[in-house]
């Protein structure tokens, strides 16, 4: 499923934790309760600034 | 599903399927227009996306629904229908001198600069103690800090029921007293009776609202 060239790799894990965040702070959003706000903020956070690190990361590896 | 909601989730599934495609084809990066796309769909979007939801999530905190949802704040939504004009929360929320739909929020939050981050810490510490501590007995939930006058003050200063009182111009004293916060406007004998969880069994209730 991963690309042999190890940038257009990084960008693929990078989707995929900006897909999981996104998806699970989505589904948060369908609920107005606390339990979902600290889910929101943490995991779904988390998991996009995830993303975000290892896009921005892959931008500047030379790899 | 409000509007807002709608919009927020329709914009996040746009940029899920546009992460998909550069997940399935991370080829297409190759091209300027690849990398374009690359940069919107990993970096702007999501960023765009989150930013949006926590505003989203951030206004949706504020709703009395919110706030009820958790067992413990149960009797205190229910004293918010005590058919008592002396009992201070009921009377607020029966007459929607606060909104109705933000009554815990309008009168619990900290009129200062950075309140709504410092209640917003309250609650995450709230959610905490419910999921993985004792939470109390609701008759035993006990204000952080004194209800301080500022939050009173937000909407009643300056306001003729206020600064004309007859009670609060008694001694010429009282209301810069009042102002100070060196005289509780929840002190005794003042507007004392605010949730009165522990008397709620004998209340009687106002059947109306339809929150």
């Amino acid at each position: 499923m991963f690309s042999a060239n190890p940038m257009e790799k990084r960008l693929q894990i990078a989707g995929i934790f900006s897909i999981t965040g996104l998806l699970v702070e989505a589904l948060c959003l369908l609920w107005a309760l606390p339990i979902t706000f600290v889910i929101f903020a943490m995991a779904g956070g988390l998991l996009m600034f995830i993303g975000l690190v290892i896009f921005l990361y892959s931008l500047v590896s030379t790899t | 599903m409000s509007l807002a909601t709608g919009l927020i989730c329709g914009l996040v599934l746009f940029s899920v399927i546009l992460i998909g495609i550069l997940v399935s084809r991370p080829s297409v990066t190759t091209s300027r227009g690849g990398k374009i796309l690359a940069f919107v769909a990993l970096f702007i979007l999501p960023i765009f996306c989150g930013l949006l939801g926590f505003a989203s999530e951030m206004e949706r905190s504020k709703t009395t629904v919110f706030c009820l949802s958790c067992h413990t704040m149960e009797s205190f939504g229910k004293s918010l229908y005590v058919d008592d004009p002396t009992h201070i929360p009921a009377a607020h929320f029966q007459n929607h001198r606060v909104p109705a739909d933000q009554a815990c929020y309008s009168c619990h939050t900290d009129y200062a600069m950075f309140g709504t981050l410092k209640v917003k810490l309250y609650g995450l510490k709230h959610v905490y103690i419910y999921y993985l501590g004792k939470p109390p007995a609701p008759e035993n939930i006990k204000l952080y800090e004194p209800y301080n006058n500022r939050e009173c003050l937000h909407c009643h200063l300056g306001a003729r029921s206020f600064e004309e009182g007859v009670v609060h111009n008694a001694d010429p004293a009282t209301l810069a007293a009042i102002k100070s916060n060196q005289l509780s406007c929840v002190s005794s004998g003042c507007h004392d009776v605010t949730h009165d969880i522990a008397h709620l069994n004998n209340a009687k209730f106002w059947k109306g609202g339809g929150d």
